[in-house]
């Protein structure tokens, strides 16, 4: 019985398909491998896979492309991006691109095994991904993503831009290991030294607007050493 | 004889008066605004030279930014590939010799792999809007010097924080806080690597009516002249850098940060005395 997770690695590069395929299939993956993504688009056709890691910039058709025609049609296999540079956070987190998560290549393949356990893990199947969801409650909040807005007991609560965007971030990566490299990367959009202590504050502001007692937290819970975790859980509001 | 000619020779001084007077005076006007209008020539011209060479930094500037951004874009491919590449060797298989280059060939590919990264930082900032507050300045500088609390090599060095009261404490400025506190975090950290201990290390802040001026100054080893430019262009290394960690890129993010606040870095130097950089933040008034 086969019962492997089936991935298609759509990249133009051969230098990275013939090198990240073969790592991925030690991982513990059954990998099939697209140059473009019109190529990508008969793959998904023959065979649909469980997982797709697919590169933005790529001759003939472009991974934003491919994405748009999958969700336009109702296909929610679940996508990583691989996304290019300058990117700003925001627009990788913006719901309209409908990828389940994403990565900045250069990255540690590692990394990418690790975003890939976790995106099976949570996606549905045939269920749009949390990440793709205009409005989603947890407990007492709800947070309208198109808006940009959150409300606590149907109350507007009061946020940063950056603790809006790290809420709206941890809502749609609940029961994950967010650590503070990660949450640097998708929220800031870069790391930088001081980091840490850039988190911690929004942290600490999201937990007071909250009311959320960090001892015995209901919506975010602290990794010691490593970071955070969305605790509270998620639905989406249709 | 004498009395005669006089009478015939006409004296200039009088013939001016009497006759020319009125064009003497017109001719005095024409003059003076002639000289105007050539100083206010002169002026404009110095403008115009001055905005030229403005625009033609501008032009450099944005042409290094572009050949950077490509430099990343065509790194990060190859760097994806080596990087999934050196994951495939297993240790187990390569044996001592093998294993110990392969580990030594990983850190430079992560080397590598961080200055693309600190590249991308310039990129996104680039293409970013900012998400503005009301900062306090004498708050931000606060938390810039908290950060540094526990290295050593502060603790080694005098650290002063020099805020005024009178007439009243700093004003707020609109900004974005966590990427002022990444500019003046940047400008403290350079403080700290072109000093000795002992050395002095002072930040501080005013106003002038329409703008907050911070400045890190510090008793270090200074800059030479020629180099003063060049200290904010990416990837520049000066020479008395050679040896001391970095990556280059820490002064041009400064700069990014404060011109995508409309504001202005500046630095002046005394070699072998210190340094003073200093960052000008618009106050709305």
């Amino acid at each position: 019985m086969n019962t492997k997770p089936k991935l298609l690695l759509v990249d133009d590069e051969t230098a990275i398909t013939d090198r990240l395929a073969p790592f991925l299939s030690r991982a513990g993956f059954e990998v099939r491998v697209a140059a473009d993504g019109e190529a990508a688009l008969d793959e998904i056709l023959s065979d649909s896979p469980d997982l797709i890691v697919l590169d933005v910039l790529m001759p003939r058709m472009d991974g934003r492309e491919v994405l748009r025609r999958l969700r336009d049609k109702g296909d929610w296999t679940p996508i990583i991006l691989l996304t290019q540079v300058g990117e700003s956070a925001e627009r990788a987190l913006a719901l309209t691109e409908g990828a389940d998560d994403y990565i900045n290549k250069p990255f540690d393949p590692n990394e990418l095994v690790a975003r890939i356990k976790t995106v099976l893990r949570r996606a549905s199947p045939g269920q749009p991904p949390l990440s793709v969801a205009e409005r989603l409650r947890s407990g007492d909040l709800v947070v309208d993503r198109t808006k940009r807005r959150a409300y606590l007991n149907a109350v507007e609560i009061h946020l940063s831009p950056k603790a809006i965007l790290l809420l709206e971030y941890m809502v749609t990566h609940p029961d994950e290991l967010l650590t503070r490299e990660r949450l640097l990367d998708a929220v800031w959009g870069w790391d930088y030294p001081i980091g840490t202590r850039t988190i911690d504050t929004r942290v600490a502001e999201l937990r007071r607007v909250l009311g959320d007692d960090a001892n015995k937290p209901r919506y975010i819970e602290t990794v010691p050493g490593q970071g955070y975790r969305y605790i509270g859980e998620v639905k989406t509001i249709s | 004889m004498g009395l005669a000619a006089n009478r015939w020779i006409p004296n200039p001084v009088l013939y001016l008066r009497g006759n020319l007077a009125p064009l003497a005076a017109l001719g005095g006007l024409i003059l003076s605004i002639c000289a105007l209008a050539s100083l206010y020539f002169w002026s404009r011209n110095q403008e115009s030279h001055l905005r030229e060479v403005q625009s033609v930094r501008e032009r450099a500037s944005a042409d290094r930014r572009r050949f950077l951004h490509r430099l990343d874009h065509e790194l990060k491919n190859p760097l994806t590939a080596i990087q999934a590449g050196l994951t495939n060797l297993s240790d187990e298989d390569l044996g001592e010799y093998l294993c110990n280059e392969v580990a030594a060939v990983r850190v430079q590919v992560l080397r590598i792999s961080r200055l693309v990264a600190d590249l991308r930082k310039l990129a996104v900032l680039e293409n970013s809007v900012l998400e503005t507050t009301m900062v306090n300045p004498g708050e931000l500088l606060t938390e810039v010097i908290d950060v540094f609390e526990n290295s050593a090599s502060i603790q080694e060095r005098n650290l002063a924080l020099i805020l005024p009261n009178a007439p009243r404490p700093l004003p707020d400025v609109v900004g974005d806080p966590d990427l002022l506190l990444l500019a003046i975090h940047n400008l403290l950290d350079n403080a700290i690597k072109f000093t000795a201990p002992g050395d002095t290390i002072e930040v501080r802040a005013s106003e002038n009516g329409h703008e907050i001026v911070i400045e890190v100054a510090d008793t270090g080893q200074g800059i030479p002249d020629e180099e003063l430019g060049l200290v904010w262009e990416e990837l520049y290394r000066s020479k008395q850098a050679r040896g001391v960690p970095g990556s280059g890129l820490g002064l041009p993010l400064v700069s990014a940060i404060i011109e995508k606040h409309g504001g202005s870095v500046d630095l002046r130097s005394i070699p072998s005395q210190g340094t003073v950089f200093s960052v000008h933040l618009p106050v709305r008034s």
